[in-house]
């Protein structure tokens, strides 16, 4: 076994962990405020996908403008689910909420699969994104470089606005303590809302990245990426950007290194493996890698 | 006060409808005395409408109505009308046997048929077998199904074992290709035991399997298997692959993307025109053998795609469509024959006894004794965005 | 008096009337409707033992489905002839190939095997909190999935095993499902059940009461377990076939939701929401097939019951947040009281049942009045 080999695993599993990475900072920002597992996160990646596929082909709209449709359409979708289905519920369990997204995303599965049946279609971006580049043997699209880059400057930026603007200071506020926020004056609604925006948004975008890697999709596609990118932020310390970034890309190297190192007879364990990483982890670091001391509130 | 209220109103709403229905239970089995109206016959049609399995069974289950209606318009069967009772099965087990039972029970179906994968096929046999019923699986292909469930189960398309040898044999005989490389699927049933067989004809016929890799459905990303099989090739001629529809396209075009340009080839999963539409030029040099070529140019099969294309607005999405509307002329045939369509028993004996009947798949025949049909398969390969006529191979 | 308050009347509601509806169901055997009756009477199983973990613990488990798999497993290698596991099992060791057992006692293997797998589970996970636990026992729903996918020998892989006997008539099923309310109503009402719900409410304060929190977390884990092992069981022989795909994370979400419609804090709150769950969507089911008039389909509109399902969900949910039955206790407790029965043989049950069945409608208006009034003065 090469250095090249392990090497160009190393680059497959950082490809699709820029994916999950993706997916689990939106997870994160609204677990972050609201202590809510959205389980209809990955739907709502479904829906900016297929508004994409729709009005390209249908209605001739160029990449670029339908994708901001796209973006628009997810935070418009995103909003409504908070205010219908979280948002009365905001005072009860965690558990509660937590069948509430699963029921919105019942819901939007079963919307898409209506609107636009259960099968599969092809999706493509231009050429100029899929071009292949040729690194010493390792091949990567233009897509894939954005989606790593993507990655890193949302980060940055997504850190930079909570840790130094008056709306990410009250988005921390709200995440330490909802009930004192409000005393000081804070609008908890208003907080919820630009997580549920900025949440939605990352879909919309990572929804385009996962459709333009694997060039297919189909309604039930936003579940296991959604389900996936959720282990990813608890493995990283769920609430914490850097720690879903950090999980997304740990969760994507082990899998591609464990498919592509170990023995075909047990390379199927692959998602197993990938879980008894992550109870590994919590084992030695209950709150994840970068996760708080207080951690998830029980 | 309010709330204990309206507590106890909920349980008992929640009581009245359980028992409610065990009520109607009762009152249905009495009812059995009387025969349903003479003048149709009910079919069951038990497919996976939504959920996972949604997009096989949905063209399968437009297929079988598109032939009910056909053999409605022609004057029925023997005068009487066929009415399609039709139950979504959820792509959930329980649901599927419960659907079973609707069909049987509440339906009044003489004959159930539907269901594009072997364990859900094998739940809705097992319903139907003991309810003596004959079920007849529109798209599972597991061979061993009717032995497993029984005497009133068939298959209407040809077993996986079929198809495997077809392939295994075009590969050696045909392409004269004798190193391969074996990508298999292993959450399905379908795929392990397509690749199962492959591998039993291949080596058999001297060919040998240099590498052996795996994935698990749903996964959409293969980098991992495919840098593994170029890291080591083993002198490899062709690639096996044994996937599902879903990821036909996808995984050729990343096979593709990294460099490797051999022939591919597989079995019905790869029917499916979301590998020209997702992999392009990339498809090309890629082999599937399948029940038939919707682009053959036999009147049958072109009269079908242009029914289904003014039925339902677009062409068939993939060969399950074919097979969902073989089954009902299957259905239709063996209710012609019957010597009394409203017996199951007499039905399971007139599908059994088909022989050589024409459909869009294919001609059927049931060798005695056997509930799975002869059918011969057909070895398509993409050309230019087509799927292009090669052999049709005969076991 | 009221008429819930009547023994008697609890008697023949929760008692009689369902005692009448198994008789029925157990003579129509291999129905539709039966098969219905049966999937409750399992999700009564399902959801009761759950919701002794997720209500009464305060944890937060999803892992029901991966108990039931190795349930349903344990309980098909125990029930099947040595000729099919030969040819399903191939690599089982030679006593247990040879081994068939009868299908209460494979029941009870079932549940230790699910137990075992609990306990092992257990150790590393419970001391996670809130969602952790939750995405640990989602990881172990995936690993079992992985083992009966992949041990081809053993499990037959993801070609599932087919031909299970069927054993589970309406008495064994409902038998185990009263006994398990039973068991569960017994150690929720006990010391330890108290202990379980004071570690929910305060987990601190618990521990200072001497309440050890590690053996109770692990033997409430335990019994669930069991339970869905048992469950699994039942499923299987119900069905005949299992394979891993049916034990997957949707079966467990299905099970999750169950517990908080009826309520989570309650064990009547499982029947309730077993029965809601199981019923309601055969109920919607002709929505979807469209309506047939002389000949002509009009539009089928699949998943629309799904739909519907889903959006009443989230309205239950907002409108009743501790489920249907919140804490309330009505069912099990006529079921289990010594006064239920009783009550027969007391002719003063009879006459306060005649007066309350009389007086119903006017107690009825009352009360509406009183809340209208009450409601309109925002007094009481």
């Amino acid at each position: 076994m090469d250095t090249l080999y392990v090497l160009s695993q190393l680059v497959n599993g950082l490809k699709l962990g820029s994916v999950y990475a993706m997916v689990a900072i939106g997870y994160s920002i609204v677990y972050g405020i609201l202590r809510l597992i959205n389980f209809a996160h990955g739907d709502i990646m479904t829906v900016a996908v297929y508004t994409i596929l729709s009005l390209v082909t249908i209605f001739g709209l160029p990449l670029w403008m339908s994708i901001g449709a796209s973006v628009v359409m997810a935070v418009v979708v995103g909003l409504i689910a908070e205010r219908t289905a979280y948002r009365p519920l905001r005072a009860a369990g965690e558990e509660t909420t937590l069948v509430s997204s699963l029921a919105v995303s019942i819901f939007l599965q079963n919307l898409m699969m209506m609107i636009f049946s259960p099968q599969r279609k092809a999706f493509h971006l231009p050429e100029n994104l899929t071009f292949l580049h040729n690194f010493n043997g390792i091949r990567l699209s233009t897509m894939n470089i954005i989606t790593f880059i993507a990655v890193i400057v949302i980060l940055v930026i997504l850190t930079f606005v909570i840790k130094r603007t008056r709306v990410g200071m009250a988005m921390r506020a709200c995440s330490d303590n909802m009930d004192a926020s409000r005393l000081m004056g804070i609008n908890i609604n208003h907080v919820v809302v630009i997580a549920f925006i900025i949440g939605s948004s990352l879909a919309a975008l990572s929804g385009l990245m996962l459709a333009g890697e694997y060039k297919t999709i189909d309604p039930m596609m936003g579940f296991v990426p959604g389900l996936k990118a959720f282990c990813a932020a608890v493995l990283g310390g769920i609430g914490s950007l850097g720690g879903a970034v950090l999980g997304g890309f740990v969760l994507g190297v082990a899998e591609m290194l464990f498919a592509g190192l170990m023995p075909t007879e047990i390379t199927p364990y692959r998602d197993a493996f990938v879980f008894v990483v992550l109870i590994l982890v919590l084992m030695v670091r209950p709150n994840g890698i970068l996760g708080s001391r207080e951690g998830g509130r029980s | 006060m309010k709330k204990t209220l309206k507590k106890t109103l909920l349980v008992m709403l929640a009581l009245m409808l359980a028992f409610a229905f065990t009520g109607c239970a009762k009152d249905k089995s009495e009812d059995e005395g009387a025969s349903p109206a003479a003048d149709t016959i009910n079919v069951g049609a038990l497919f996976n409408l939504t959920g996972g399995q949604a997009s096989l069974d949905q063209p399968s289950y437009n297929g079988f109505k598109m032939a009910a209606d056909e053999i409605n318009a022609a004057g029925g069967i023997n005068g009487k009308m066929i009415e399609v009772k039709v139950v979504d099965g959820k792509t959930d087990q329980a649901s599927v046997a419960s659907a079973a039972k609707k069909l049987i029970d509440v339906e009044k179906a003489v004959v159930v048929a539907g269901l594009s994968d072997s364990n859900y096929a094998l739940a809705a046999g097992g319903v139907c077998q003991s309810n003596s019923i004959p079920f007849i699986t529109s798209g599972a292909t597991l061979p061993t199904l009717p032995e497993q469930v029984g005497d009133y189960a068939f298959l209407a398309p040809f077993g996986d074992n079929v198809q495997a040898y077809a392939c295994a044999d075009y590969a050696i005989d045909d392409l004269k290709m004798t190193k391969c490389y074996l990508l298999i699927d292993q959450s399905m049933e379908f795929t392990k035991t397509l690749a199962h067989f492959f591998k039993e004809r291949y080596e058999e016929k001297g060919g040998t399997i240099v590498l052996t890799d795996n994935y698990m459905n749903k996964d959409p990303d293969f980098s991992a298997q495919i840098d593994r099989f170029l890291a080591d090739k083993g002198g490899a001629e062709i690639l096996f692959i044994s996937g599902v529809p879903d990821d036909a396209g996808v995984v050729v075009k990343q096979f593709r993307d990294k460099g490797v340009t051999l022939p591919i080839i597989s079995g019905d999963g790869f029917d499916t025109p979301l590998l020209m539409e997702v992999a392009g030029d990339a498809a090309n040099n890629v082999y599937v053998g399948t029940h038939a070529s919707l682009e053959n140019t036999d009147p049958a099969v072109q009269k079908f795609v242009a029914d289904y294309t003014a039925v339902y607005g677009h062409a068939p999405e993939n060969a399950f469509a074919a097979l969902g509307y073989d089954t009902m002329y299957l259905i239709a045939n063996a209710l012609k024959n019957a010597t009394d369509p409203t017996d199951p028993a007499a039905i399971r004996d007139a599908i059994g006894a088909t022989k050589n009947l024409k459909g869009v798949t294919g001609t059927v025949t049931y060798e005695e004794g056997s509930r799975v049909p002869t059918k011969s398969v057909t070895i398509n390969k993409v050309e230019g965005g087509k799927f292009v006529f090669q052999k049709e191979v005969f076991l | 008096m009221r008429l819930r308050d009547n023994h008697l009347f609890r008697l023949i509601i929760f008692v009689i009337l369902p005692l009448i509806g198994l008789i029925v169901t157990s003579m129509n055997s291999g129905s539709y409707y039966s098969g219905l009756v049966h999937l409750f009477g399992i999700n009564i199983i399902l959801v009761a033992s759950l919701n002794l973990v997720n209500g009464y613990s305060g944890m937060f488990s999803m892992g029901h489905a991966a108990f039931m798999a190795i349930g349903a497993y344990a309980s098909a290698m125990l029930t099947l002839t040595a000729d099919q596991k030969v040819f399903l099992m191939p690599a089982l060791p030679d006593w247990l190939m040879h081994l068939t057992l009868p299908f209460p006692v494979t029941l009870l293997v079932a549940g230790v095997l699910a137990s075992v797998t609990a306990l092992l589970i257990g150790f590393p996970v419970l001391r996670f909190k809130g969602h952790y636990l939750s995405v640990a026992t989602i990881g172990l729903i995936v690993i079992v999935r992985a083992v009966l996918d992949n041990e081809d020998q053993i499990t037959n892989g993801a070609r599932g095993v087919t031909g299970l006997p069927d054993y589970a008539s309406t008495g064994i099923i409902f038998s185990v499902a009263i006994l398990c309310l039973f068991v569960l109503y017994r150690l929720i009402h006990s010391s330890y059940g108290r202990g379980l719900i004071a570690m929910r409410d305060d987990w601190t304060a618990a521990q200072t009461l001497g309440v050890n929190l590690t053996t109770k977390k692990l033997s409430a884990f335990l019994i669930s377990a069991f339970m869905a092992g048992m469950a699994g069981g039942l499923w299987g022989h119900m069905q005949s076939v299992i394979s891993g795909k049916f034990f997957y994370i949707d079966t467990s979400f299905k099970i999750v939701e169950t517990s908080i419609i009826g309520g989570m804090f309650s064990l009547s709150g499982a029947i309730v929401g077993s029965a809601l769950m199981t019923f309601i969507p055969e109920l919607l089911a002709p929505l979807e097939t469209g309506i047939t008039l002389f000949g002509v389909q009009l539009p089928e509109l699949y998943g629309a019951s799904n739909m519907i399902l889903a959006a009443a969900l989230i309205l239950i949910i907002i409108f009743r947040r501790q489920g249907i039955m919140g804490y309330s206790e009505i069912i099990t407790d006529s079921l289990f009281s010594r006064e239920t029965y009783l009550s027969l043989f007391r002719p003063d049950q009879y006459s306060s049942l005649a007066k309350a069945i009389v007086t119903l409608p006017v107690r009825s208006w009352q009360s509406l009045k009183a809340r209208w009034v009450g409601q309109k003065h925002k007094s009481l």
